[in-house]
């Protein structure tokens, strides 16, 4: 799951001394919200947001004149002006999991990719990390979930796994859920079938409890 | 009373599933035996069921697809494409009869024949895409019927109502950006059961968008979440819409006896749900209605449920 994997190379990019409005038609054109500003080689050197073109406008509270006179100053500004100077970056030889952990951190959308002389390589943002994830939890595949509590030890997954490979079917994916309850994981086999009850039934043969659908909670990490 | 025709051929039961399987030929015996001592059955058209012209199925699946799924059948291979669908020598042939029939249906409702009708088929269909056979369906026989009303009897506006509790993601597909054949479902949330299709979101695409319509349901509601979603999505739906003819996938496992949803419906309110369905087929197409049968798998309840589905279409007070 490296970031090289699933960035976006095709890369919409503006320099310095653009003029902002050229990057504004830019974001609008190609529906983004992130340009990496980049001189030379490829050399990254800042990265422009709507956020930061917004900020620049004149503000509505102002009168008509003050506003022409800001949109005059405006026009003169070139993007190197708004930039936000050395983003924070990422590697293409990082992983999925370090971009996302770090967009937790920075609470930022999108990284750009640079290699270890600064050039631009590509961009990752909660675009591509969700495509990624749609793929990890086989959300396109035709399935059904099952939600299972299961003591917090050694060798729970393998008798789950038996018993639904023991009834001929195959797994899309597995999700464990952490802090369920003290002692307690919450086990969500993705499985590829229609025929659940089946599998529900021989786990509630083994012991093991399922959890009500509507009691599921895959968002019970303490917060941050 | 209406004349409703029956699609039944015993041959039906030819398509064998293995021991334990729920989607087994005794769902067909028990429903006919049900309709037999409900003295239902005197009072019914019989449809023949001869096998469908390929180029029919081919209207929906492609050539390849029929081709795998008559050899993997001829080889006796047991199953096809998922352990879920289970296969037996004569499965192939038993599909095409399906299809056949429904497709005699559709004739003689378009001949006036018959006002309505029912088809108590095996194996169902409405999970199956062009290419891939899922969840105990091979062909499409809704999407084939709804295809075949277009071309052979020129039919401008379809509709089809899906009350199976899974999302019928075959037929979505089929007609997903076709604007003249709207796809109404209601099902249990994708989240929590098979296939994990049929978002809210989606109301189909390109010159289809707006006639696809989802009506998710979560586990645990029952009759009160569905009265209030026919009558808020699916009712107005079709009133804009208009249907010409009316095709139902109607599945029956969301009753609360039946173990294979979460959904907790009574056997009431697929009575309920069917009245409103026949009132729409009555005030858009002149009652013009195929219903088709899919999922429902408690041996215990299909009888009833069966039975008051088939009181219904004969107006029988």
């Amino acid at each position: 799951m490296f970031i090289d994997r699933s960035m976006t190379r095709d890369v919409v990019t503006v320099s310095p001394d653009d003029e902002i409005d050229t990057a504004q038609t830019l974001m609008a054109r190609y529906r983004i919200r992130h340009l990496p500003v980049i001189v030379e080689n490829g050399l990254l050197v800042g990265i422009v947001t709507d956020r930061d073109i917004r900020s620049a406008m004149p503000s509505k509270v102002l009168s008509e004149n003050e506003r022409e006179d800001q949109h005059r100053r405006l026009a003169a500004m070139k993007v190197k002006d708004i930039m936000t100077r050395d983003p924070v970056t990422v590697s293409p030889a990082q992983t999925l999991q370090d971009a996302i952990l770090m967009m937790q951190k920075v609470k930022v959308g999108a990284f750009p990719v640079v290699d270890n002389e600064g050039r631009l390589k590509g961009m990752i943002s909660i675009r591509d990390l969700m495509r990624a994830f749609v793929n990890v939890l086989g959300l396109e595949e035709p399935g059904a979930l099952l939600g299972i509590v299961v003591e917090n030890k050694v060798g729970q997954m393998k008798h789950i796994v038996d018993a639904i490979t023991e009834q001929g079917v195959s797994i899309g994916s597995i999700l464990v859920a952490r802090t369920w309850e003290e002692g307690k994981r919450a086990v969500f086999p993705y499985l590829l079938t229609s025929n659940i009850s089946r599998v529900r039934n021989r786990l509630r043969e083994l012991g093991f409890t399922l959890i009500d659908p509507m009691e599921w909670s895959l968002d019970q990490l303490p917060k941050k | 009373m209406r004349k409703t025709g029956l699609l039944y051929d015993e041959r039906f039961l030819l398509h064998k599933t293995g021991p334990g399987h729920p989607e087994a030929p005794e769902r067909l015996i028990v429903i006919h035996r049900a309709l037999e001592e409900a003295g239902l059955l005197s009072k019914l058209i019989p449809i023949p069921a001869t096998p469908a012209k390929l180029k029919w199925i081919e209207k929906v699946h492609a050539p390849r697809y029929i081709y795998r799924f008559e050899e993997a059948c001829l080889l006796d291979l047991g199953e096809f494409d998922n352990p879920d669908n289970q296969i037996s020598p004569q499965s192939y042939d038993t599909a095409v009869l399906a299809v056949g029939g429904i497709l005699n249906a559709v004739d003689m409702l378009m001949q006036r024949k018959i006002d309505n009708a029912f088809c108590a088929v095996r194996p169902p269909g409405h999970h199956a895409e062009e290419n891939r056979a899922l969840g105990f369906c091979f062909f499409n026989n809704v999407a084939i019927a709804a295809r075949y009303l277009q071309i052979q009897w020129k039919v401008g506006r379809i509709g089809i109502i899906d009350f199976d509790v899974h999302h019928g993601n075959g037929t979505q597909r089929v007609f997903d950006q076709d604007p003249h054949v709207f796809y109404y479902s209601i099902h249990e949330h994708p989240s929590f059961a098979y296939p994990g299709t049929g978002r809210e979101f989606e109301r189909g695409s390109g010159p289809g968008e707006g006639t696809t319509l989802h009506s998710t349901v979560l586990p645990g509601q029952g009759d009160d979440e569905y009265k209030r979603r026919i009558v808020h999505d699916l009712v107005p739906a079709f009133e804009e819409f208009m249907p010409d003819v009316i095709l139902v996938s109607a599945g029956f496992d969301g009753h609360a006896e039946d173990d294979m949803s979460g959904i907790q419906l009574s056997t009431e309110i697929f009575s309920w749900m069917m009245k409103i369905i026949l009132r729409l087929a009555d005030q858009y197409c002149e009652g013009r209605l195929v219903s088709v049968l899919e999922g429902g798998y408690s041996l215990g309840v299909l009888p009833e449920l069966i039975g008051n589905h088939v009181r219904l279409l004969l107006d029988l007070r």
